[in-house]
């Protein structure tokens, strides 16, 4: 059985690791959608993190805004320009 | 190159697990806390032995953001506003206030979601931010929760339906205005208590310091309020949600009307 400290830092080093692939997967899609999506997963991750980090002033802050502002600002700039990033 | 970004990320992924799995035992955080810290800690809710510079709050970094560091707060929202005066000015000379209804906006069942989880929004951010004193959370994190309320809305119904329904951007203004005012009155109001009763106080003074021995209420019938910290709280909740709130109407009415105008 893990010691309780253990078992945080273990939850902290998935989230991280799954944030990492939702930034690469945000970097290497073409389709600007679908990037907005993953950034905005990423940012989800990275609440969780200043969640278990005792930080949970920021967590607050930081859902609203990089799950729910952000990617409403970049859709609509998406709309007014092209869906796919070309080569 | 598509095998070489696979093994790149793999291994990229490896070496930051085999840190963080096996270095987590030498890379603990101290226990012991830093005497600046320990100050914060010990006076941000303390009556008695610390009289003179409690903020009698029970949530440190409230106490903090508000009262021990109350300037840098007031200075950071002061340019959030102007950032805000910015992004209307790109938007002028758009017919903001005259809006035509334009779309059906989503589907029945969106809509009816969206009308039940509406409150549930407004009531979570005034928690997270009237709470601020007590709880994590505070003033800009409740308002910019209630934000997103009216981007969600926006996305369902459409553009102009808040426009429609009488929620406009002037309106949204003055909200934001009131806010703003009621920060700043709030700042300088054991200021004016102390000229008018000839006894020393401070700009943005919220208890009683040893020179100056006027403080704000600290609860009312019971209810603890930690002095300014309520008031900055709940007006700060008001001025982020009409801000944000402003931002977004203002570009997606302006997306509407230019699309309109070129069609």
């Amino acid at each position: 059985m893990l010691p309780g400290e253990t078992g945080v830092y273990l939850v902290m080093a998935i989230i991280s690791l799954l944030s990492v692939v939702a930034v690469y997967m945000a970097v290497k899609t073409r389709d600007l959608v679908k990037a907005v999506i993953y950034s905005a997963l990423q940012s989800g991750l990275y609440s969780i993190l200043y969640f278990l980090l005792l930080a949970p002033d920021i967590g607050l802050v930081y859902i609203p805004v990089a799950v729910g502002l952000i990617p409403g600002v970049l859709l609509v700039l998406i709309s007014k320009t092209e869906r796919w990033e070309k080569e | 190159m598509r095998l070489v970004e696979v093994i790149v990320l793999i291994s990229t992924v490896l070496a930051v697990a085999l840190l963080i799995t096996v270095g987590f035992e030498h890379l603990v955080p101290s226990e012991r806390v830093r005497p600046v810290a320990e100050f914060y800690l010990n006076a941000t809710y303390n009556q008695y032995e610390l009289r003179n510079y409690t903020a009698m709050s029970p949530e440190a970094v409230t106490a903090i953001v508000w009262d021990f560091r109350g300037l840098d707060t007031l200075f950071e929202t002061s340019v959030f506003y102007l950032a805000l005066i910015a992004g209307l000015a790109l938007t002028r000379g758009l017919l903001l206030e005259r809006a035509e209804k334009s779309g059906h906006g989503l589907s029945i069942i969106v809509r009816t979601v969206t009308r039940i989880t509406a409150p549930m929004i407004v009531a979570v951010g005034a928690s997270i931010g009237l709470h601020g004193h007590l709880t994590p959370g505070g003033g800009f994190q409740g308002g910019s929760v209630i934000a997103v309320l009216p981007m969600v809305v926006i996305v369902v119904f459409s553009a102009s339906f808040l426009v429609i329904k009488g929620v406009t951007t002037t309106k949204l203004l003055v909200v934001r205005s009131l806010g703003l005012t009621g920060i700043g009155l709030t700042a300088i109001a054991v200021f004016l208590v102390g000229i008018t009763l000839h006894m020393p106080a401070y700009v943005f003074q919220n208890m009683a310091k040893p020179d100056a021995q006027i403080s704000m209420p600290y609860s009312v019938a019971g209810a603890l309020i930690s002095g300014t910290l309520w008031f900055f709280n709940i007006f700060e909740m008001f001025a982020v949600a009409a801000g944000f709130s402003i931002a977004f109407i203002a570009l997606m009415l302006a997306r509407t009307l230019e699309s309109s105008r070129g069609e």
